[in-house]
């Protein structure tokens, strides 16, 4: 899904190279996390990808094109393929949370009964559902980034990128987010996250390619994040991070009593879709008939999207097993 | 959908940079209005021209009696001379000259008898004052000096006199002030290039959220720029349709209400040649508009 072969990048005022033959193959539905310190080349790895920077040498494949030689006219369509997500969000400050998803859709010519429909089940996947009219402001940061996943994701991406998505988040509201990024890596899409966050990188045993100094220095298929390896203790964690806290509840920030329930909202949403589509395995929660026939309308317009709601399905039955 | 998204997006541009337009807006419609003046001065003097240039001869005064001119030191033009001036102008001249008339002293008499019934200032002349001529006229009005090269020097010619030169003093004044006219346009058309570029830059700059969203989900440059170009040509057309309307006032109550029921003998410029004008003004308020958002844009907005 993502190549880089040799790949080289020297900033026209940089010193030393960003980036220095790195080689890495990422590969589809893969989850990566690239961790390394400050200035190791993280942002420029995913600056490549989008072709918001070129390399100085080496190649860069992105879903089957070859990123050195497409044509600027095409990476519009490349990067329809591609969403991104920021530590500062990137929302547009005066439009709501329902129009800041949507805009990702007006700018690239999507028909408005697409947008009707896809926005609601998107902002409801992640949790925000009857927060559609908020502004930026009247969100904490991770409803915000919630937003920005929605945005990122809205148009069923075959890639996820993330540059620090949990930077400026608290370590409950940041496991919410990677809850939610896993879930939709669980729908296909490739994630590839530039992360500083140990805790996050050690409970969720994903891969880890650890840049320094523009080089590649580790690609581990199950990794930790590093160096502080062996301060933290190893934990016996589960791939799927269910349980918010549940392992360093002495260190934990109190969340924002919104993020928590963005997270039941999203949990929900998971659940009902489970409930639609496994019928009677799961025990259905009483539920607004109103709700359902979207949902259902929904589903029958992107049989695509099934495999979202597959997956969110499989989530809930995963947690009604643990729970029952 | 696209229209009706970029329609709003265009519509908050304009309103968050009003002053900005507005002064976009003055600016193309003053120096459209220069531009338009120049295009309609030089319609008026082509009108004025094939009006008069119908009118106008070639006068070959023949030499009267006491000339001082060395071609008729032989006194009075004999008739051999005239012969041989008619001759001249039958052959060497005939492609240029359309008809030839030639005015006896005794026809000149008749025609000033005529004008001036009672003695001109005073006197009274007789028919010995008047001078015989050739009356030329060309095929085309501007070739006098082809006329006035093979008759000047003949024998019996004392001076060839182009009636256009009554002219010349008025055309030289129209053709002045239209490109009067055009420079001041120039200049004014070069502050409207850079206060769109500027403008555009502007609203560019405060939307560079969302121009960086635009890119970063994969809409197209087209798709980004489009308001940003649609902005100024709105601005430019709007100041092209405001000239357009300032020439057209200009013309129906100065030129149509005031000066044809002062001075009706001259053909004037119309409402309708306005109209011919402002497809030109049009365009070229779009040329403008264009060309200074591609040069912003591709500088701020580009992919
Ligand atoms: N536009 C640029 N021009 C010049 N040098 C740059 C530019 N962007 C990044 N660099 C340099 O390239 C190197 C890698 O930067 P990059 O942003 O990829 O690091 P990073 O791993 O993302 O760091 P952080 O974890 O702090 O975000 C750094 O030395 C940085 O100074
Ligand atoms: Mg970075």
């Amino acid at each position: 899904m993502i190549r880089f072969e040799n790949v080289e990048k020297v900033y026209a005022r940089g010193a030393r190279p960003a980036l220095d033959g790195v080689t890495v193959d990422v590969a589809r539905g893969e989850f990566v996390f690239l961790v390394g310190a400050s200035g190791s080349g993280k942002s420029t790895f995913l600056r490549l990808v989008l072709r918001e920077e070129r390399p100085t040498a080496g190649r860069v494949y992105v879903a089957g094109r070859d990123l050195s030689t497409i044509s600027s006219w095409k990476v519009p369509s490349l990067r329809r393929s591609i969403g991104v997500v920021f530590q500062d969000f990137r929302l547009l400050p005066n439009k709501t949370v329902y129009e800041n998803v949507a805009f990702a859709l007006q700018v690239i010519g999507r028909p408005r009964h697409v947008i009707k429909t896809t926005v609601p089940e998107v902002l409801e996947m992640v949790g925000l559902d009857g927060k559609e009219k908020r502004r930026p402001h009247e969100l904490s940061g991770g409803e915000q980034q919630r937003v920005a996943i929605a945005r990122a994701f809205v148009n069923r991406p075959q890639i996820l990128l993330a540059d620090e998505p949990t930077g400026n988040l608290d370590p409950t509201t940041s496991l919410g987010i990677m809850r939610l990024l896993d879930r939709i890596n669980r729908t296909g899409t490739t994630v590839v996250m530039a992360t500083h966050d140990d805790e996050i990188v050690n409970e969720m045993r994903k891969r880890v390619v650890e840049l320094k100094t523009g080089t590649v220095v580790r690609d581990e298929a199950v990794g930790s994040y590093g160096e502080r390896e062996s301060i933290l203790p190893t934990i016996g964690g589960t791939p799927v991070l269910d349980a918010p806290g549940r392992n360093q509840p002495a260190i934990r920030v109190t969340p924002e009593p919104a993020d928590l329930e963005a997270e039941r909202a999203a949990e929900e949403a998971a659940e009902r879709a489970a409930a639609e589509h496994a019928g009677p395995l799961v025990p259905v929660p009483a539920e607004p008939p109103v709700r359902t026939r979207r949902a259902a309308a929904a589903a029958r317009r992107y049989p695509a999207d099934d495999v979202v709601q597959q997956v969110l399905a499989e989530n809930s039955r995963a947690r009604a097993g643990r729970e029952g | 959908m696209r229209l009706q998204f970029v329609v709003t997006e265009v519509l908050q541009g304009l309103r968050r940079n009003v002053s900005m337009v507005i002064s976009v807006v003055l600016v193309t419609f003053v120096s459209l209005t220069f531009v338009g003046s120049a295009a309609l001065l030089q319609t008026q003097v082509d009108k004025l021209k094939d009006d008069w240039y119908d009118l106008v001869e070639v006068s070959v005064f023949l030499c009267p009696n006491g000339s001082t001119a060395p071609t008729c030191a032989a006194g009075e033009a004999t008739e051999e001379q005239i012969d041989a001036l008619r001759t001249v102008i039958d052959t060497e001249l005939a492609d240029v000259v359309a008809q030839t008339y030639l005015e006896t002293k005794a026809d000149a008499f008749a025609a000033f008898s005529e004008r001036y019934p009672d003695g001109y200032q005073g006197t009274q002349l007789t028919e010995d004052d008047m001078q015989a001529s050739f009356r030329l006229k060309l095929v085309d009005p501007e070739q006098y000096q082809v006329v006035a090269d093979v008759l000047t020097g003949r024998e019996g010619v004392e001076v060839v006199e182009d009636q256009r030169a009554i002219f010349q003093p008025l055309f030289l004044a129209l053709n002045r002030a239209s490109l009067l006219a055009a420079g001041l346009a120039g200049v004014m058309l070069l502050a409207a290039v850079l206060l769109i570029t500027t403008t555009i830059r502007l609203s560019a700059m405060s939307r560079r959220r969302e121009t960086g969203i635009m890119r970063l989900v994969g809409a197209s440059n087209l798709f980004v720029q489009l308001p940003f170009l649609l902005e100024g040509a709105i601005a430019a057309v709007v100041g092209a349709v405001l000239a357009v309307g300032g020439l057209w006032l200009g013309v129906k109550y100065f030129v149509t209400d005031w000066l044809q029921q002062s001075v009706n003998w001259v053909a004037y410029v119309t409402v309708g040649d306005v109209l011919l004008v402002a497809p030109l003004l049009i365009g070229i308020a779009v040329a403008l508009a264009v060309v200074s958002s591609v040069v912003t844009l591709n500088r701020y907005t580009r992919v």
